[in-house]
């Protein structure tokens, strides 16, 4: 029996692409005042964005509840009898806790892995999907869980922010509070750091900031995969994929929009770049 | 979403015993809030300590009837009442159980309408309420859970979500009401404590107290984004704090509104709650033997704490010192003109030297700032040819590692500033720092000091002209011909933003004309304006 896959919707993995690997995306919940609506099933992200800018409300997100992965792992249980759980970092969001949570809540037995990426967004997706790909061939738990700790050390996200108003709103800034209050228009460069958002560089234009996602990727020599993601301007990540078509082939580069519970803290204009290190042999 | 249509004393109990757990996992990070009204820091405990004694008393209750239930927490919250904060909250106790009076179970109207209650009664308990604090929280989250009520939704759990939303933005509002908070960049700590408990409550109604355990209470953001980290987070007042006097009052016939008008001008923060027979009083005054010698005349003193505030400040001092991040590397920019001081401390920088053209800083200038940055490393901006040099010189007057990016223009040092990598060490920041400087062109309009003639211009005194990083390029009568001379020297059809910082002796509505001529020229620009307050200096554009 194949190990089976879960992680959450703020992977950033397309139901397409979910299917091809046969992982299950749990989505998680963003309101618009007491509308709710699951990440990426029952709000595409073009409706959401829309919303996102010419709402008054100001959407806010839940993690799913324990039932829903729940209600995952007892289907899974029908065809196998291991599973790798991967969620986005326990620090942005409860969604780990609920992961784990459900495990009391299987009927059948079934031995179930629950792993805190610490990350997100493709940062997650990256893993994910490595992680799926060896699943596929018949790998076992141990060996998977192994390769999920690995690929954790090798998967760099890093996202520029149009604003951070969004960020600040929801409460995920972390350490880049400090990067608040500039007099100056100014767009950042945000990481992630042992779970949380934290601060990279800065700079005026949407230019030096292409320039410098292009750099951060160009700078590896060794990349097993690499994702370019957008909010609202799937035009500059278009950009930014050709552009990158000289270090790493342009078609293996996946293509992805930034989901709806993420992007209420990214806003409009943010783009990110997640680069997947090859192991070293 | 979860029903709760009604509930009873038990429950009630249950709810805000999840409530003081929950309190209590933050109380340390909301004692770290407290500025106001004086800057001890001991709010989160104060508050959590009220909440125990609260929760106590309801354990003692004689039978499980939601108002008798209510009417010992309130008896609790008010014996056990710690901190202005405590005791404004006993006030909410107070105000709770009158309004759930009688009542053996209650519903989501009457919670509406018993929180309405408590707001007045938090209002009644302060003889000079101030907006921003917990009396804002409670009042907003009253207003909001009685607007959920009206609307027909009897659930409790939909009114109680009402009020903690509304709670929250009150709280996230409170520097917008409190300038002490704003200077400090932080929300109240009382308004942080209520919301917390309050969220606490509604997780309980909602079942997630197993949940719970895993979690942490958030502290809200400021609306108000906090531009720099202040080395010391309080207003710097010297007023002496005096001491912060409680205790709890027995007697006869005590009447509050008579002691608060006697104990009215005996000192700050006044506040006096209970009833006839147990009055609670706190106060914070520079002669306590007055305040005892009065209560004593009236009945007999309880829990009497008289505690040194000063004391208390310097250990708040002491707190935040702990927890203010020593940073890493620091950097120190030469700057003249408030304007552009604000820009470069907005964007970070550790401290700032004045000075600029014609008003160079010395080499000790700068190594103060150097020996007093909290860091070991430190990166210099000079900001103009002239102070590079001066700079250079402090790197052998002390043992710090000192790095100076030779910037010559305040937009070159803007640039370097920003190019700081968080995660880079000091060599190569300084590098980033050095090469960001050539991603940025400077254009600044002065005056000419004397006639001249240079690069075949004849230039006459006082003259408009106008510098490229640094070379003359052009000369005119006044200084937007110059600036519209010098723009059309560059190409701009690579730059993507241009920044004009107008200087003291500029007048706001000519520098918005060069901003409207330019955009009228070059519509696919972005275009700021800023006030840089600099001398000399008419305009400096940076275009990058």
């Amino acid at each position: 029996m194949t190990v089976k896959i879960v992680t959450d919707s703020l992977s950033d993995i397309t139901s397409d692409l979910a299917e091809e690997l046969g992982v299950t995306v749990v989505p998680l919940t963003v309101f618009f005042g007491h509308e709710s609506y699951l990440d990426r099933v029952t709000i595409t992200t073009d409706e959401f964005y829309h919303r996102l800018i010419h709402d008054t409300i100001w959407p806010t997100t839940t993690q799913p509840p324990p039932a829903t992965f729940a209600d995952v792992y007892n289907k899974l249980t029908e065809e196998t009898d291991e599973i790798l759980v991967i969620t986005l970092s326990s620090k942005l969001s409860g969604t780990y806790n609920s992961a784990i949570g459900a495990k009391d809540l299987v009927k059948k037995k079934c031995k179930i892995e629950v792993i805190d990426s610490e990350t997100v967004a493709m940062g997650l997706g990256l893993i994910v999907i490595a992680t799926a790909k060896v699943a596929q061939n018949g790998a076992k738990l141990d060996e998977l869980t192994k390769l999920v700790r690995s690929a954790m050390t090798r998967s760099h996200f890093i996202v520029y922010f149009d604003t951070l108003k969004y960020l600040a709103k929801g409460g995920r800034i972390g350490k880049a509070q400090e990067l608040l209050g500039s007099m100056l228009s100014v767009k950042q460069i945000l990481t992630v750091k042992e779970g949380e958002m934290a601060p990279l560089t800065r700079m005026r234009s949407l230019g030096a900031g292409m320039d410098y996602l292009y750099n951060f990727a160009a700078n590896f020599p060794n990349i097993e995969e690499l994702a370019v993601e957008h909010t609202t301007t799937p035009d500059e990540a278009d950009r930014l994929v050709e552009r990158l078509g000289s270090v790493f082939p342009k078609e293996r580069i996946y293509r992805s929009t930034v989901s709806p519970v993420l992007g209420v803290h990214g806003g409009p204009g943010a783009l990110a770049i997640t680069v997947l290190e090859a192991e070293k042999k | 979403m979860k029903q709760v249509d009604s509930i009873n004393g038990q429950e009630f109990r249950d709810m805000f015993a999840t409530a003081t757990d929950w309190l209590e996992k933050s109380a340390s990070d909301i004692d770290a809030l407290n500025v106001f009204p004086v800057p001890d820091g001991d709010t989160g405990t104060n508050m959590l300590l009220t909440m125990r004694s609260s929760i106590e008393e309801a354990y003692r209750a004689i039978n499980t009837s939601a108002s008798t239930i209510v009417e010992a927490m309130a008896r609790g919250a008010l014996m056990g009442a710690r901190g202005n904060s405590g005791v404004i909250l006993s006030q909410i106790w107070r105000g709770l159980a009158q309004g759930l009076k009688d009542k053996k179970t209650f519903n989501g109207t009457d919670f509406a309408d018993a929180l309405q209650q408590a707001a007045i009664m938090a209002y009644k308990g302060i003889s000079n309420p101030v907006e921003g604090t917990i009396l804002t929280v409670i009042k907003d989250a009253a207003k909001a859970s009685k607007v959920q009520a009206d609307n027909g939704n009897n659930n409790l759990v939909s009114v109680m979500e009402s009020a903690v939303e509304a709670a929250n933005e009150s709280v996230a509002n409170t520097p917008t009401l409190l300038p002490v908070l704003r200077e400090a960049g932080v929300v109240d700590a009382g308004g942080q404590g209520l919301y917390t408990i309050m969220e606490g409550a509604l997780r309980y109604l909602r079942g997630e107290a197993e949940l719970m355990q895993f979690r942490k209470p958030q502290i809200i953001a400021s609306n108000i984004p906090q531009p720099i980290r202040l080395p010391q987070m309080v207003a710097a007042d010297e007023v002496p704090y005096g001491y912060c006097t409680e205790f709890l009052l027995k007697g006869e016939e005590l009447n509050t509104e008579k002691i608060t008008a006697r104990l009215h001008k005996k000192g700050q923060s006044l506040i006096v709650v209970g009833d006839d027979t147990t009055v609670r009083v706190h106060i914070h005054t520079l002669d306590p033997g007055n305040v005892v010698r009065y209560a004593t005349s009236l009945g007999t003193m309880h829990q009497v704490s008289i505690r040194n505030m000063d004391e208390q400040y310097q250990d708040f001092l002491e707190m935040q010192k702990e927890r203010t991040p020593e940073v890493d590397i620091a950097t120190i920019a030469v700057v003249s003109g408030d304007g552009l001081s604000d820009v470069f401390t907005s964007l970070g920088t550790t401290a700032i030297v004045p000075g600029g053209q014609t008003m160079n800083p010395s080499t000790k200038d700068i190594l103060q700032a150097v020996k007093a940055a909290a860091s070991d490393k430190v990166i210099i901006l000079p900001n103009n040819k002239n102070i590079i040099l001066t700079a250079e010189q402090v790197k052998s007057l002390t043992d710090k590692k000192v790095e100076v990016v030779p910037t010559r223009t305040i937009p070159q040092g803007v640039a370097a500033l920003l190019s700081f990598d968080y995660e880079a060490d000091f060599e190569t920041n300084a590098r980033l720092m050095t090469e960001a400087q050539s991603t940025v062109k400077t254009i600044e309009i002065t005056h000419a000091v004397r006639s001249a003639q240079l690069n075949g211009l004849k230039i006459k005194k006082k003259q408009a002209i106008g510098l490229l990083d640094g070379d003359l390029l052009a000369a005119g009568e006044n200084p937007i011909a110059v600036l519209n001379k010098m723009l059309a020297k560059i190409d701009l059809s690579k730059a993507e933003i241009i920044t004009v910082y107008y200087g003291m002796d500029t007048v706001p509505d000519e520098a918005e004309q060069v901003s409207t001529n330019i955009r009228e020229k070059y519509p696919q620009l972005q275009i700021e304006v800023v006030r840089g307050g600099q001398p000399y200096y008419n305009y400096i554009v940076s275009i990058e």
